[in-house]
């Protein structure tokens, strides 16, 4: 009365479900995934934003003047790192900065890394000329020092530029 | 040789009992997903990881533009609100001595000056050069956090109305001297 072992060749799983929320997923992140620009590949230094809780309004991402204050991870200088966002206005600026002579430009600059004031007024005067609606961002360190972010704002204040934004990143877990 | 095949069909057709053509049912072909799925998987955990959630928000941040002639300001309705080279939060309505603040506690009294003053105050920040950035930017915070209590305790008291928000202002020697040994 021994039952009689029917010898199991394996298994057959449907994988479809499977495979189409997968594709699903992979063009969802594919398509909400955001590179890194040519700019910011550039970028030598790391932005640690300071976090605030109640602001909810998004980064414009055209129409806009990018002021980065970053300390340079190598030769630990604060600088003001300034440049625009709209490819029209990249070309315009760069050839008002050109006739301005700016320092170290060529025709591939799209950063313009500033340490005077002197020349940080300069630049948003040409930002300012090159696209009138263009919105003033501040992206700085938390960890810097206020003065900085001060001489950002006195010169954009100089040249009527009275509102602008701070870039800050959303406290989590509130 | 499909020719020989169809010719073989035709025959059998012909044997049929009702004379219908007898097509070989087919069972589906089975293909081997898994290396489909191998990649796909391998995408799809690449750009969940490198995909950052966190967009970047804003504040922001109006200053009045530089006028030749100064706003005229009654030191009873001036809120000043200073952060000193330590970090140290100070505030002080006028002239009055400035009394130390921890953030938690900056809410309560921006809302309860600007309550008390009917909507007159102005809240004046003033950031020592030294002090961090992301310290001011969280007082400013505070001061946009507080902005809804207010508008609440002033229609308590029969106000609808809310002009006046806060302004930044440049820290000087003078303050630094005030805030001396506090």
């Amino acid at each position: 009365m021994s039952k009689i072992k029917k010898k199991r060749i394996g298994f057959v799983l449907d994988m479809t479900p499977l495979v189409d929320i997968t594709f699903l997923l992979l063009t969802f992140f594919m398509f909400t995934a955001k590179f890194k620009s040519d700019s910011e590949n550039q970028q030598k230094f790391e932005i640690r934003r300071p976090q605030t809780q109640s602001d909810t309004a998004k980064l414009a991402d055209k129409d806009l003047v990018m002021v980065k204050i970053g300390a340079d991870t190598v030769s630990k200088d604060t600088a003001f790192y300034v440049s625009m966002i709209n490819e029209q206005d990249i070309v315009n600026l760069r050839q008002a900065m050109l006739e301005a002579k700016f320092p170290g430009i060529d025709e591939k600059t799209t950063v313009y890394k500033i340490k005077d004031t002197v020349w940080l007024g300069t630049i948003i005067e040409k930002c300012r000329i090159v696209n009138p609606r263009a919105s003033f961002a501040v992206d700085a360190d938390r960890r810097l020092r206020y003065r900085w972010v001060e001489l950002a704002m006195n010169e954009m204040r100089k040249k009527r530029a009275t509102t602008f934004n701070f870039i800050t990143e959303k406290k989590m877990g509130m | 040789m499909a020719g020989g095949g169809e010719l073989g069909g035709g025959q059998k057709q012909r044997r049929g009992k009702q004379g219908k053509r007898k097509i070989k049912k087919r069972l589906g072909f089975r293909l081997d997903m898994t290396p489909l799925v191998d990649i796909t998987f391998l995408l799809l955990t690449f750009f969940m990881l490198t995909t950052s959630m966190i967009t970047p928000q804003t504040m922001e941040m109006n200053v009045p533009p530089e006028l030749d002639v100064p706003i005229e300001v009654k030191q009873s309705e001036l809120l000043t609100i200073r952060v000193r080279d330590d970090g140290r939060i100070f505030y002080n309505m006028g002239m009055d001595a400035p009394e130390k603040v921890v953030m938690k506690g900056l809410k309560k009294v921006v809302v309860d000056q600007n309550v008390a003053l009917k909507n007159r105050c102005i809240v004046v920040l003033k950031g020592s050069g030294e002090a961090p950035y992301g310290l001011v930017v969280q007082i400013l915070d505070e001061l946009n956090a507080a902005e809804p209590d207010i508008i609440e305790g002033l229609k308590r008291i029969g106000i609808n109305e809310r002009k006046r928000k806060f302004t930044v202002a440049p820290y000087e020697a003078k303050d630094a001297e005030e805030l001396k040994g506090l």
